[in-house]
């Protein structure tokens, strides 16, 4: 039975169609494993080599891949919220009680951008403490730390432009304090604002910019700057880890077999 | 213990070790997760109360109806044109059902009201959030940029959103709007109406340019002090003012006035030694129907009398003898836009009217008052305090200018947003308590505020608020086809040498003609076709009530024969129905008569309200009509039986709608009513 399964799925993949997609396909070679990862649009961002060390919890708490999940997650409840929401004054509170109110799952869908929003900002602060305290900005990887401060502002800012979008008094009032802060900034203050804002108050401009910031401008350059992140993680020689930890002296010990590991391979540790 | 202990731990170990498990573990809390979801939609509020309503009427005896009726899930009335998604009808679910009235909410039935729910939905009269299906959140959401819902007690001011004139079904806020004009609030705060109107004040204060010929810098102190202690029923507010800001502004006043030699008079020693009999000034107060207008304080500490002149229980203390003599005998000269009407007394009449208002005096209200000769810092002070007071915005007051734009505009008050209120510290955060607030105590809400101090009283709080939270931005943005505009003002003016006569008596004062005038008394706009010529001429003569039920009367003007003539020819021609001819003969016969008599008293009763023969009949609502036959025109009677409102808007008299054989049976009937001949006499016709 088991073996019958296995001739068919060799069988696929020796088929044309199997081949111009995944091309060289997995094999036991490490220039097999190596293409593997190389070849694919998903997977090439990967290091080609990965240290099973690199992957245990210890090694990062995963919290930049948690990070990048609730990312994921918010685009997806975020198109979702698209369908329901217009940027414009009188409409988008109802949009939102609407959301709350009638649409099926709607509160759940909101609460679900909602409470990722929020994750992702704890997530992506945990992350740079993380990567602070393990030391691991760090020359080679100091370009990549700086694009991480890059992305934790967008982050910041990300939540900040969507607070403003339920426009009700807590928005209203939240964004109002914080543009004014803004405009304490010296010589280009009142300037900064204006640029936010659309005007000298709080309204329609206000939301309309804040909403197509929220929606476009800040999700695509936080897009490219994961890019450049993630392609950095792999160029300065994957993710980083301590030369010798006292804690996993067991670890240290598998580690001079320096296995590589492909990162789809659960066939292997099958 | 500790062994299974050990072994929840191990088990949970093993499980978290194993990729397989630990997949699976993770799915089976991610379902759990998503559960929540149609969970939550499940267990709403909503639903709740579904349920409850559905158990309710099951025991009910019209079970089935109410079954048929209802229909579940999220039930809404949506209007875009008005702006309205009120999802109220999800909880409230008996809304329409007329039989829910002894249920506990929120299943009850809408009390009756004009018009639909599925016309206007509820917020656009309760407030709230309609778009919300819980509780909290319809109710008074804190969040929403809506306003909270509105308590029952101020529901009326919603109507007046889109009706501007006076509507049966809200007396408070009627009231309001009324006392909103009275007491001359619209004078400093500008009201806009959605049809581009302001709304004007009604209240009459006087001019001061000539206040030194009228009264004593003394009075004015004690006025500006407190004016409830000179009248009670003063519509002056109270400034608040310290003694010394009292005495300077009354310093200025005096100053400022300028003497006007016709103001005042004195009368000859014969009139004055005819005029010694004491009673006879007070019944001649009375036979000119002076209370029609002002009111008086009688011996028991009542207030009795109209309230379109000011009180008169202290006048005496007020004015100055000469002062009132010129005064009684034209008052336009002291002030010509006055609503007093010029009686044509005799000299003698004046003397036993002014002795008898100048003993109505206070003595207590002076005897504290003592002031010393004005300073010019005092002055000029005086004229600062009247500038930063407002004084102007009501009275004339020479060498100041009327300010513009005093006091905040109140156009949409009703739609303040809280966050734009400074709240006094023990008011609770709802626009409703910041107005009633306000009013009750104009300067708590922070210092340097110049708003005076009316004392209104606990309802006259209400109506107030009441008719400025009618003052809603929605008032302005729902569609113009549903205003229901108040009619327009008219600037109607009589012309002509009887118009001046007409102008000089004050007619209007009392009586509507084409859309400018009290409601006092009767609309004249189409008197020429009501009445015949000769009982209006009788009429202007003297008189004589056509209701005895009523206090107010039309008092006596002591025309000349040639005046009467002229007003009566003026009324007969000029104040005329386009569609009535008062010549149209008049089709009788005994026959008719009789039909007439069966019709007044069989089919359409009209005994319950009118008295034809004064022996028999109790109807003391309407006027009698044992004379009518020589008071009005056939055509007139006629008309009036089919449609009265057609003819006289907003009358008491119901329309019956009468078919046209029968109201002509009606006048033929009432037509033969001509004091007694037709009745048999009566001891008031007999007088007649």
């Amino acid at each position: 039975m088991a073996s019958r399964l296995d001739n068919t799925i060799a069988r696929i993949e020796q088929t044309r169609l199997w081949r111009s997609i995944f091309r060289s396909g997995t094999g036991n070679s490490t220039l097999h494993r190596a293409m593997a990862i190389q070849q694919n649009i998903f997977l090439h961002i990967l290091p080609t080599k990965v240290r099973r060390r690199m992957l245990d919890l210890s090694a990062t708490w995963y919290l930049g891949t948690l990070t990048l999940g609730t990312f994921v997650l918010l685009v997806v409840t975020g198109i979702l919220l698209m369908l329901y929401y217009h940027p414009s004054v009188p409409q988008a509170y109802t949009d939102v009680t609407d959301l709350r109110f009638v649409v099926s799952s709607g509160l759940f869908l909101r609460n679900l951008h909602r409470w990722s929003a929020h994750a992702m900002v704890l997530l992506a602060f945990a992350h740079l403490f993380r990567v602070f305290y393990r030391g691991a900005y760090r020359p080679p990887r100091e370009f990549n730390w700086v694009i991480g401060v890059v992305l934790l502002l967008i982050t910041l800012l990300l939540s900040y432009t969507g607070y403003l979008l339920p426009w009700d008094q807590l928005a209203f009032w939240a964004i109002t304090v914080g543009s004014n802060i803004s405009s304490a900034v010296p010589l280009m203050g009142d300037k900064v604002r204006f640029l936010l804002l659309g005007g000298h108050q709080v309204n329609a401009n206000a939301l309309l910019r804040f909403y197509v910031l929220h929606t476009v401008i800040l999700p695509l350059s936080a897009v490219f700057f994961i890019a450049i992140h993630f392609w950095r993680i792999r160029k300065d020689g994957g993710l980083y880890v301590r030369q010798s930890d006292p804690l996993r002296k067991s670890a240290a010990q598998g580690e001079a077999a320096e296995e590589s590991v492909a990162a789809g391979a659960g066939k292997e540790e099958a | 213990m500790r062994s299974i202990i050990s072994k929840l731990v191990g088990s949970v170990r093993s499980l978290l070790a194993d990729p397989v498990r630990m997949f699976g573990l993770v799915s089976v809390v991610l379902v759990l997760l998503l559960a929540v979801a149609p969970a939550k939609d499940h267990f709403s509020e909503w639903h709740h109360y579904q349920q409850q309503y559905r158990r309710l009427i099951a025991k009910r005896s019209d079970a089935a109806t109410l079954q048929r009726h209802f229909v579940g899930g999220v039930r809404q009335v949506w209007l875009p044109q008005v702006g309205v998604v009120d999802r109220c009808e999800s909880c409230h679910s008996g809304l329409t059902e007329a039989s829910l009235t002894d249920v506990p909410q929120p299943f009850r039935t809408h009390p009756p009201i004009p018009h639909g729910l599925d016309e206007f939905g509820c917020v656009i009269c309760h407030r709230g959030q309609g778009a919300a299906t819980t509780v909290a959140e319809a109710h008074d959401s804190k969040l929403a940029h809506q306003e909270p819902i509105l308590p029952a007690r101020f529901v009326e001011s919603s109507c007046g959103q889109c009706h501007h004139a006076a509507l049966m079904g809200t007396p408070k806020l009627n009231r309001g709007r009324e006392m909103l004009a009275r007491y001359g609030c619209v004078r400093c705060h500008t009201v806009k109406l959605p049809d581009g109107s302001t709304m004007t004040a009604t209240d009459d204060p006087p001019p001061l340019t000539h206040i030194a010929d009228k009264t004593s810098r003394e009075w004015i102190y004690a006025w500006l002090k407190d004016p409830k202690s000179y009248a009670g029923s003063a519509t002056m507010p109270n400034f608040h003012l310290s003694d010394d800001d009292a005495r300077d502004i009354s310093a200025f006043l005096i100053a400022a006035s300028t003497p006007q030699p016709e103001d005042t008079a004195t009368l000859p020693a014969a009139a004055l030694k005819a005029a010694a009999d004491p009673s006879g000034g007070a019944s001649l107060y009375g036979e000119s129907f002076c209370a029609s207008c002002h009111a008086m304080q009688n011996a028991a500490g009542d207030l009795t009398g109209g309230n379109v002149g000011p009180e008169l229980t202290r006048i005496g203390t007020k004015v100055k003898p000469e002062w009132l003599v010129g005064w009684l005998r034209d008052p336009r000269h002291y002030d010509e836009k006055t609503q007093m009407p010029r009686y044509r007394w005799t000299d003698q009449q004046v003397a036993l009217l002014a002795g008898f208002l100048e003993n109505k005096t206070d003595s207590d209200l002076l005897s504290n008052v003592q002031l010393a000769p004005a300073t010019a810092a005092q002055i000029k002070h005086g004229r600062s305090l009247v500038i930063e007071y407002g004084c102007a915005a009501c009275h004339e007051i020479p060498g100041i200018k009327r300010p513009e734009n005093f006091a905040p505009e109140l156009s949409r008050v009703g739609s303040k947003p809280l966050e734009q209120i400074v709240f006094a510290d023990d008011v609770p955060h709802t626009l409703p308590d910041y107005l009633a607030g306000k009013l009750r105590e104009p300067r708590a809400f922070g210092p340097g505020l110049r708003m005076p101090d009316y004392g209104f009283s606990h309802t006259q709080l209400e109506a107030l608020t009441t008719a400025l939270l009618s003052l809603t931005d929605r008032s302005f943005t729902l569609p113009q086809s549903l205003q229901v505009a108040t009619t327009a003002a008219s600037s109607y003016v009589p012309a002509g040498h009887a118009g001046k006569l007409m102008m000089e008596m004050n007619c209007q004062a009392c009586h509507r003609i084409n859309g400018r005038g009290g409601d006092m008394a009767p609309d004249l706009s189409w008197e020429g076709s009501s009445v015949q010529r000769a009982w209006l001429d009788d009429f202007l003569k003297n008189p004589n009530t056509l209701r005895p039920a009523l206090i107010r009367r039309m008092p006596r003007f002591n025309m000349t024969d040639a005046e009467r003539a002229e007003l009566t020819d003026y009324i007969m021609t000029v104040y005329q129905s386009p569609v009535l001819d008062r010549d149209t003969p008049l089709t009788s016969s005994p026959e008719l008569i009789d039909k007439g008599r069966q019709l007044f008293y069989s089919k359409y009763a009209c005994q319950s309200c009118h008295i034809v023969d004064a022996q028999r009949d109790k109807g003391y609502i309407g006027p009698p009509l044992t004379q009518v036959g020589s008071r009005l025109t056939a055509v007139w009677i006629e008309h009036w039986l089919q449609n009265p409102q057609a003819l006289r808007p907003g009358t008491l008299e119901p329309n019956q709608k009468i078919p046209e054989d029968e109201a002509q049976a009606l006048t033929a009937f009432l037509m033969a009513q001509r004091g007694g001949r037709a009745t048999g006499t009566s001891k008031q016709e007999a007088k007649r």
